[in-house]
Parts: C-alpha cells; sequence; structure tokens
C-alpha cells in the first residue's frame, strides 16, 4: 500500500490530533507536539503533514468555529479516522514486534 | 473581510507575509490558515513582542513555501479548471443557441473579415512574390539605359545596349557573371506544325546559370554555347514534338534558320518578369550581325538598346556605390563620345525583385503584366481596415449584449467568481467564437478561391495551404483577434458591480457608449472612403478607355504581318497586291500596313536633326514605319501639312511627324516645322505633314516624340478597317486572301480596341478588387449596424412602448431610433471626405490624363452608405415601432 505508510514526523502529528481531548486543530497540533516531543516545529510543516494525512484518508476535517484572534477566520479541525488508527496501531505492532527481537543481553538499558 | 481590530496596519502581520501566504495556498487554503497564522502572531505579539512577532509570520510564511503543490483530496482537485474551462464552453454554446441572430452576425462578420484579409494577402504576397525564386534573386540586377541630352532624360528604358554587360564585367570587381536576353518573336516551325512564338529570347549561355530556370533534359554547361541551338520549355517541346524525345531535333525559324534543341527547361513560373518559350543562343545572334571585319554589332553597339542585361553581384554589395564607381569607368571609355555629341549614358543597377512592382520603364519586358506597388499597398491597408472593422464589430456587438449579460455576471459574481475568472469567461468565450469564425473563413476561402480568381483575373492557387507561414500568420489572427476582440467586452461585463446589476440597473457606462459610437464611426468612414475610392478609381477607368486617343479604333481588325516570305525583293510588290486585293473586298472599307500599330509599344528608334542644327543636336525618336493609307484609316488628323500622296513622286524623302516630335526638335510649333528639312537615315528630308499627338499608347504615359517615314517594302501588321455589317464574312475573306498571298505564316489577328484596352488590365484588376473589398467592408460595417440598432430597440422596448401610449406614432419612434446611428454614419462621412481626397487624388497623379474629384462622387457615396444604414437599422426599428405598446409594457 504505497503511500498509506506512516513517517515519523507524519506519526507524530497523527499521535498529536488523536490524543488530544480538545479540537484539533493546525495551532493546537503544534503546541501539544511541541511539548510533548520537546523540539520546536515550524507551522507549515504542521500544515503540510496534516492535509496530506487527511489526503490519505487517516484524518477527515470540518469547519469549526472562529475566533477574533484569528481575524474571524474558521479553523480546518481535524479527527482521526478509524483508517487513522488502523494504522497508528499497525505503526506501532511493528515497532513492539521489533522491541521483543532485541537481545536481552543488550549493553543498551531497556 | 477586514482583520480583528487590535491589528492596526502598524502592529498587523506584515502585509509581504500575507500576501506570500494568499499565492502559496491560493482561494482554497488560504482562510484557514490564515487563521493559524494570525493566532500565532497574536500569541507571539503578546508574549515576544512586535518584531519578534511580525519576523516569525514572514519566516512561516516563507517555510509555507514547501506546501506550495498542496492538495486535499488524491484525484479531483477542488480548483477544477477542467470543470470551469467545461463551464464556460457550455455557457458560450447556450449564448450562441439563445442569441442566433447576433451569434450569426458575430460569426460571419469576423469569418468575413478574415477572409477577406486572407483573399487581399495572397494576392498580395503573389505580387510580391515576384522573381523570388531565383537562388540568387537577392544579387541579381537588371541594368538599366538612361540617355540624357545636357540635362534632359531622353531614354528611360528596361533594355540596355549589348556591349555593356561584359564591359561591366571587364571593369568591376563584383560582377560575378552577366547575361543578356534580347526579345524576338517569329514563326517557329518543325515538320508541318507551325506556330508564331512570341516569347523568344536571344541569351548568353550564361542566363540559365545565373536565373533559377531548372532544366529537364540536356546539359547546362553546353545548352546555349553553339551558335544555332535553342532551349526550349516542356509545354513548347510538347506542343511541337508531342512524346518525342526533343533533343537533337531541328526547329526552323521564319522559314530560314534551323535550330538544334539542345535542351528543356521547365515551364517559366507565373511570377517572373521575363519569360520564355524558347531560348536561342546569342551566338546565332553574333553571327548575323557580323560586319566585313568580323565584328558583332551584338557584342560592340553601344546605342542598340533591345538588350536586357541582367548581372549577379557579389553578395552584399552597395549599388549605389557600384552605380557611382561605374559612372567614373563609363566615363572613361565613353566620355569622348559623350562630350562630341553633348549626351550621356547611364547605366544604373535594379534590383531584380523591384522589377514587377516598381519599375515602369520602356521595353519592359512583361509590360502588360508590370504590377502596381502603389495599389498593392492600397489593398494591404484595405486588408488591415477589414479585419480591423471586423474585430471592431465583434467588440461592439459584445458591449451591447453586455446589458443582457449583466445578470449573469452579477449572479456570478454573488457566488463568489473573482473579476479574474470572469475576464477568462469572456476571453475563452471570444476564443470559441473566433474559433468558429476562423474555421468558416478558412471554408470562405476554399470555396471562393476560384470566384475571386475569375473576378479578379488573377491565379492565386489553394497551395498556401501548406506554407507554414500561412499558418502562423492564420493563428495569429485567431490569438490577437480573440484578445482584442476579447478583452474590452471581458474588461468592461467583469467590472459590473453586482448588487447594482441584480437590482436593475443597467448601465454600460459612458465610455462604454462613447467607444461605440467611436467605432461606429470609423467603420463607416472607412466604408465611404472604400466607396468614394471604388467611384473615382471606376471613373478614372472611363474616362481613360472614352478619351478622345486622336485616333480610331473601332472596327479595326489588325493581322501581324507574314514574317516568312521567300523573296525579299519581293515583298514590297506583294504587300502592294495584297492591299489592292483587300480593297476589293466589299466588307472591307481600307487597309494599311505599317511596322507598327497603336497599342503596340515601338522598339524602333533612330537619330533624327533639323538640317540647321549641328551632328551634337541629334536626338532618338521613335519611328513607326507608314504606307499612303495608314493616317486616313486611323482617322488620324494633320495639325498641319499633309499626308503622303502616291502622285508626288518625292514623298518617299519625305517626312511627317507627331507634334511631340516637332516639339521634341526644337520647333515653336507644328506650322513652324512644316516644309523645313530634318536629317534622317543618313539624308535631309523635308516635312510634309504633322499630325495630331494621338494616343500611341495608353493614357497613363505621355506621347512620345515618333516620326512616320513612308516605308512601303516592309510591314509587320496590316490594318484591315471594317465595314459595318457581316464581320464573320469579311474576317474569312481576310484570312483566305493572307493564306494565298503569304503561305507558310500563320494568321494571327487581333480586334484592335480590346487590345488597346488590354493596357488597362491592371487598373481593371485593381477596380474589381477594390469594389469586392469595399463591398466587404460595407456588408461586415452594416452587419455590425444592424446587430446595434437591434439591441438599442430592445433595450428602448419601455420606453417606445409608453410613448406610443402617450400618442407618438411609427414615424416618429423610427425616426427616434434611427436618429442616433444616423448621426454617426454622417459623421463617419465627414471623416472619409478628407481621407479619401487625399489618397485619390494622389492615385490619380500617376496618370497623365486624370479626371478631378468632383464633389458628387462623395456624395453618392455618402448618400448610398446613409441609405444602407437606413435600411439596414430600420429593419428592426420598423418591428419595434409597429410593436403592440401593451405586450412592450408589460414584459419584465
Amino acid at each position: 500500500m504505497k503511500g498509506t505508510y506512516l513517517g515519523e514526523f507524519e506519526e507524530l502529528i497523527l499521535l498529536t490530533v488523536a490524543a488530544n481531548e480538545q479540537d484539533a486543530y493546525a495551532v493546537i497540533v503544534k503546541k501539544e507536539a511541541e511539548a510533548i516531543a520537546q523540539r520546536k516545529i515550524n507551522i507549515s510543516a504542521v500544515h503540510s503533514s496534516l492535509y496530506r494525512l487527511e489526503r490519505k484518508g487517516f484524518l477527515s476535517s470540518t469547519l469549526g468555529g472562529s475566533t477574533p484572534k484569528r481575524g474571524g477566520k474558521q479553523k480546518r479541525i481535524f479527527t482521526v479516522t478509524n483508517a487513522g488508527f488502523e494504522a497508528l496501531k499497525a505503526s506501532k505492532a511493528i515497532k513492539e514486534r521489533l522491541w521483543k527481537k532485541i537481545p536481552r543481553l543488550s549493553i543498551v538499558d531497556v | 473581510m477586514s482583520d480583528s481590530p487590535k491589528t492596526g496596519p502598524k502592529n498587523g502581520p506584515p502585509t509581504f507575509g500575507t500576501q506570500l501566504l494568499q499565492w502559496i495556498y491560493g482561494v482554497e487554503f488560504f482562510d484557514e490558515i490564515h487563521g493559524d497564522f494570525l493566532e500565532l502572531f497574536e500569541e507571539n505579539l503578546a508574549n515576544k513582542g512586535r518584531f519578534q512577532a511580525r519576523w516569525h509570520y514572514v519566516k512561516d510564511a516563507l517555510f509555507s513555501l514547501r506546501n506550495l503543490r498542496i492538495k486535499r483530496y488524491p484525484s479531483l482537485p477542488y480548483f477544477n479548471q477542467f470543470a470551469m474551462f467545461e463551464n464556460y464552453f457550455k455557457i458560450t454554446l447556450r449564448n450562441i443557441a439563445k442569441n442566433k441572430v447576433y451569434s450569426v452576425l458575430n460569426i460571419l462578420g469576423l469569418a468575413l473579415g478574415i477572409a477577406a484579409c486572407i483573399f487581399i494577402l495572397q494576392y498580395v504576397s503573389y505580387e510580391r512574390s515576384y522573381d523570388t525564386f531565383h537562388a540568387h534573386y537577392e544579387d541579381l540586377y537588371r541594368i538599366q539605359y538612361k540617355v540624357y541630352r545636357g540635362n534632359e532624360l531622353n531614354i528611360d528604358c528596361a533594355a540596355a545596349v549589348p556591349r555593356v554587360g561584359p564591359f561591366m564585367k571587364e571593369k568591376m570587381p563584383e560582377v560575378r557573371e552577366f547575361a543578356r536576353a534580347f526579345p524576338t518573336s517569329g514563326v517557329i516551325s518543325f515538320e508541318d506544325q507551325k506556330f508564331r512564338e512570341e516569347r523568344i529570347h536571344i541569351v548568353d549561355p550564361s542566363f540559365l546559370k545565373i536565373f533559377t530556370f531548372p532544366l529537364v533534359s540536356g546539359d547546362l554547361e553546353t545548352a546555349l554555347t553553339e551558335p544555332y541551338t535553342v532551349v526550349i520549355s516542356e509545354s513548347t517541346a510538347r506542343k511541337y514534338f508531342g512524346n518525342q524525345d526533343p533533343i537533337g531535333k531541328m526547329l526552323q525559324m521564319d522559314g530560314e534558320e534551323s535550330m538544334a534543341v539542345t535542351a528543356v527547361a521547365k515551364d517559366v513560373p507565373d511570377n517572373s518578369h521575363i519569360k520564355f518559350d524558347l531560348l536561342i543562343s546569342y551566338e546565332t545572334l553574333n553571327n548575323n550581325t557580323r560586319n566585313e571585319d568580323g565584328e558583332s554589332g551584338s557584342e560592340t553597339s553601344w546605342g542598340w538598346y533591345d538588350f536586357n542585361s541582367y548581372v549577379l553581384l557579389e553578395p552584399g554589395t552597395d549599388t549605389e556605390d557600384y552605380d557611382a564607381r561605374f559612372a567614373e569607368v563609363l566615363y572613361d571609355e565613353r566620355g569622348e563620345a559623350f562630350e562630341k555629341y553633348n549626351f550621356r549614358d547611364e547605366f544604373p543597377l535594379q534590383a531584380i525583385g523591384d522589377i514587377h512592382l516598381y519599375s515602369n520603364l520602356l521595353q519592359e519586358s512583361e509590360p502588360e503584366e508590370q504590377g502596381d506597388g502603389q495599389a498593392v499597398f492600397f489593398l494591404t491597408l484595405i486588408a488591415l481596415f477589414i479585419l480591423l472593422i471586423a474585430w471592431i464589430n465583434y467588440i461592439n456587438l459584445s458591449t451591447a449584449r453586455s446589458i443582457e449579460r449583466a445578470k449573469e455576471v452579477g449572479v456570478r459574481k454573488t457566488m463568489g467568481a473573482f473579476r479574474k475568472q470572469l475576464i477568462s469567461q469572456f476571453l475563452a468565450e471570444s476564443f470559441v467564437l473566433n474559433f468558429f469564425a476562423i474555421l468558416f473563413a478558412l471554408l470562405i476561402v476554399v470555396g471562393g478561391i476560384r470566384f475571386f480568381n475569375q473576378l479578379t483575373d488573377s491565379s492565386l492557387s489553394l497551395a498556401f495551404l501548406s506554407d507554414p507561414f500561412f499558418w502562423l500568420f492564420f493563428i495569429g489572427v485567431f490569438v490577437i483577434g480573440s484578445l482584442i476582440a476579447g478583452l474590452y467586452p471581458a474588461f468592461v461585463l467583469s467590472g459590473f458591480k453586482p448588487v447594482s446589476v441584480l437590482k436593475g440597473e443597467r448601465s454600460t457606462g459612458k465610455f462604454g457608449n462613447q467607444l461605440r459610437r467611436g467605432l461606429v464611426i470609423f467603420q463607416f468612414a472607412a466604408s465611404v472612403t472604400l466607396i468614394a475610392g471604388t467611384l473615382i478609381v471606376y471613373q478614372q477607368l472611363r474616362h481613360m478607355k472614352t478619351l478622345d486617343l486622336g485616333f480610331d479604333m473601332t472596327e479595326t481588325l489588325v493581322v501581324k504581318g507574314p514574317q516568312v516570305f521567300e523573296v525579299d525583293s519581293l515583298f514590297g510588290p506583294a504587300l502592294k497586291a495584297f492591299q489592292t486585293e483587300l480593297r476589293s473586298v466589299s466588307e472591307v472599307d481600307d487597309m494599311a500596313y505599317s511596322s507598327n500599330v497603336p497599342g503596340v509599344e515601338i522598339f524602333w528608334t533612330n537619330g533624327i536633326r533639323r538640317s540647321d542644327a549641328g551632328q551634337d543636336q541629334m536626338k532618338v525618336t521613335y519611328i513607326v514605319g507608314v504606307d499612303y493609307a495608314y493616317f486616313p484609316s486611323y482617322n488620324i488628323s494633320f495639325v498641319a501639312g499633309r499626308n503622303y500622296d502616291p502622285s508626288f513622286s518625292t514623298d518617299e524623302k519625305a517626312m511627317i511627324l507627331n507634334e511631340a516630335a516637332a516639339r521634341f526638335l526644337g520647333f515653336e510649333s507644328a506650322e513652324a516645322a512644316l516644309n523645313k528639312q530634318v536629317f534622317f537615315w543618313g539624308e535631309d528630308r523635308t516635312i510634309i505633314g504633322i499630325v495630331d499627338n494621338y494616343n500611341q499608347m495608353s493614357v497613363k504615359s505621355e506621347v512620345a516624340p515618333i516620326v512616320f517615314p513612308l516605308s512601303l517594302t516592309g510591314a509587320s501588321y496590316f490594318t484591315v478597317k471594317l465595314k459595318n455589317g457581316n464581320f464573320q464574312e469579311a474576317f474569312d475573306q481576310v484570312e483566305e486572301k493572307y493564306a494565298s498571298f503569304f503561305p507558310g505564316n500563320p494568321f494571327d489577328y487581333f480586334f484592335l480596341d480590346d487590345f488597346y484596352n488590354r493596357q488597362y488590365n491592371n487598373e481593371q484588376k485593381f477596380s474589381r478588387v477594390f469594389t469586392l473589398f469595399a463591398a466587404f467592408a460595407i456588408f461586415v460595417a452594416c452587419l455590425g449596424l444592424f446587430g446595434l440598432s437591434s439591441f438599442s430597440a430592445l433595450k428602448r422596448t419601455k420606453e417606445i412602448g409608453i410613448r406610443k401610449v402617450l400618442g407618438a406614432d411609427s414615424r416618429q419612434i423610427i425616426f427616434l431610433l434611427s436618429r442616433e446611428f444616423l448621426i454617426l454614419v454622417l459623421l463617419g462621412n465627414l471623416f472619409a471626405l478628407p481621407v479619401a481626397y487625399l489618397i485619390m487624388n494622389n492615385w490619380l497623379d500617376s496618370f497623365s490624363s486624370r479626371i478631378q474629384i468632383q464633389l458628387p462622387v462623395f456624395l453618392i457615396a455618402g448618400i448610398a452608405v446613409l441609405l444602407i444604414a437606413i435600411l439596414t437599422v430600420s429593419y428592426r426599428t420598423l418591428k419595434v415601432a409597429q410593436s403592440n405598446p401593451v405586450l412592450a409594457l408589460r414584459s419584465e
């Protein structure tokens, strides 16, 4: 399934949307992700990922309310679709399987 | 869509960033993403200060460049050009179908305009294509011949002297090669095949090399090197030899010389200024002109000017400089003779590509075919005019129709269409209509080319359809036309304010109205100019044809004199006997023989001077050898003196001149010249008569000085004056007698009036083309006027209804509706008057006998156009004026 795998950053964004209790729109997603991942994220990257995930069918969106802060402009609010959850689960499963294969005697502290 | 109140221009986000975002995200994403940006900006403004906030804003916008190709849905993009264009196309077709009349007017007008333009440009480019088929045509020049007596230009001739070609090659390093062509005619026979050939040239072997007249068979190097050899054209070969191989066959000329065919050349293209069926080797001529010392006049003569001489120069030679240098070289050689006889020769070069359109000299190779550069220029202008008128029509009709489209525009705008989209919609519409128009134009051209050829006596072919330049032009017209015709309506229509339009306020704006008026004025000014021009051309033609030419050419049959005759010494008596025989035919009024007849260019010249004047006063005049009956037959009147009279034996040494010659020789009047002596052909002759300046050649040129020596032993033309009555009978008799007197000669004849008027072929053709396109222009202009007036009537339906209810009658209504347009047409007339006058006056100046332009011409043209305009306008206004007012008032 070409084009449906998740990139690292995409996965981060998708997870952030999934984990969010509020209306997930670009600014919120950016802040949450920055807080959790402890890194600087540019808003344009968030936009790019959100729309790409939507195109892949992992997110769906509706137009939500506006605030005066936004110059009266509406937010696009994203929610994770079933396919999105499937993809997250699949990604997680792969990683778990790999984790299990790592030898116990590894010098890495797990 | 204003930003939040807090963000004033100073504190707000940088406009650059916003614009960038707008550009990157387009209509689809901009709003939501801009919202995110504003939110971040506000936050940053509060936390980090204005500078940081603005900086992040711009930085983030710049980073957003990565999202240039952002899309939301996998295969069906929201920004759907296809759907949009599909919609435009659909709307266009619906509009065409909805307003059939206007669409047809629009498309027809455009198509006619483009078709006319293509026709004219084809015609023009054909005229301009003369002699361009030669591989070296840019470096080929013809040597002109000019003779000055003192400061007076005496001879200005296309044919030069035989010596100048070789002399130029010897003295001028730029000359790569020269070639001479001596035109002649004669009866050519092969076994029992016998034809009179008019297109014979005696040429140097190099003729076939510097010009591109490819050989079909035979060897280019040796084809014309030997005496008594001949190269013939393909069709001539077929004519004489059918399917036999022509190489090595012997052709006889005038029953005397036999010449061997050494090569066959392709037929000369129509667009060549020099045309031949047979080329005889130059050595043949040299053999015939050799004197006792072994010198040939056709190599050494500096005075025998019948030789079309061409030189091929090194590429890039500056001809002005060349002419100046050659003048010096020539003076070194000929200066002595110049000084002694008080004359001066000049041999300027004339580019071969200029010959057809811009040369009008004596002894042109194909004088009847000579084109007119000025006429061609006018035609190009007309072509552009017609195209312009057609485009203007489109603009006019579209802006007028805009009233109807206004609502559509309003709805589209309310639904969120941007102005840009509307503009592209109307442009797309223009493209579609223009596409139909050029398609239609192409059909007209392909279907109408034969009709056009017939009407204008030209030979255009459809070959241009395979010419890439034509298609380039064609597509150019299409694109430019679509843009020009579409832009104005597009901008006007898209500029409507949706609210006012939907409320029903109808206004196309002052500017639109003015523009429309201006365009209508221009169209009709152009139409009137064309009509007036057509009338003037026609009048001038009639003037030239009906002008008193000074001789009578009605019922005159001219037979070409025999060229094959066994014994030279018996030719004189045979002529006499033939004359007596013909005079006995009851249908023949009289018969004369001469070396020339009116309408045939004189190639025979000689020196003449008054006997009391010195050797240096020698002048060259034209010669027509005549018999006793020549002047009476043609009814040429004597200004002074008398005709030759057989009862005076001294008359054989007498002389008759025309008035021009008398003045040319320096006599003050005809009477003063009478009984004076002139020195001619080595002896003194007494002038016994001076004839009226009849027009030997057409009235396009001045009457040249001609002398008429009595010549009873030779004749190139028999003039047979017929009596009213049975032409056929007379003709048969003349033919039969000719055959018995001059066996072996084809009976070649023409009727003089037809033949003489052939000189006006060019003008006639020009006037036909002019008329055709004037009609085109008017028709197209009327289409436009029709459309405009209909719309104007439609627009005022309610007003007319109210007027009728209040008691206005149809007449008043028609007047009311027509007035607006008639004023425009009248204004157009006013503008056209001076323009047409100036242009046509200029044209008329090229004739030696011209008409004066008179006011009635303009009145006729103006009134004609006005009438046509009234008819056009009234078709619709009448309908509206007679309609039931109740219906009008109830409508919408």
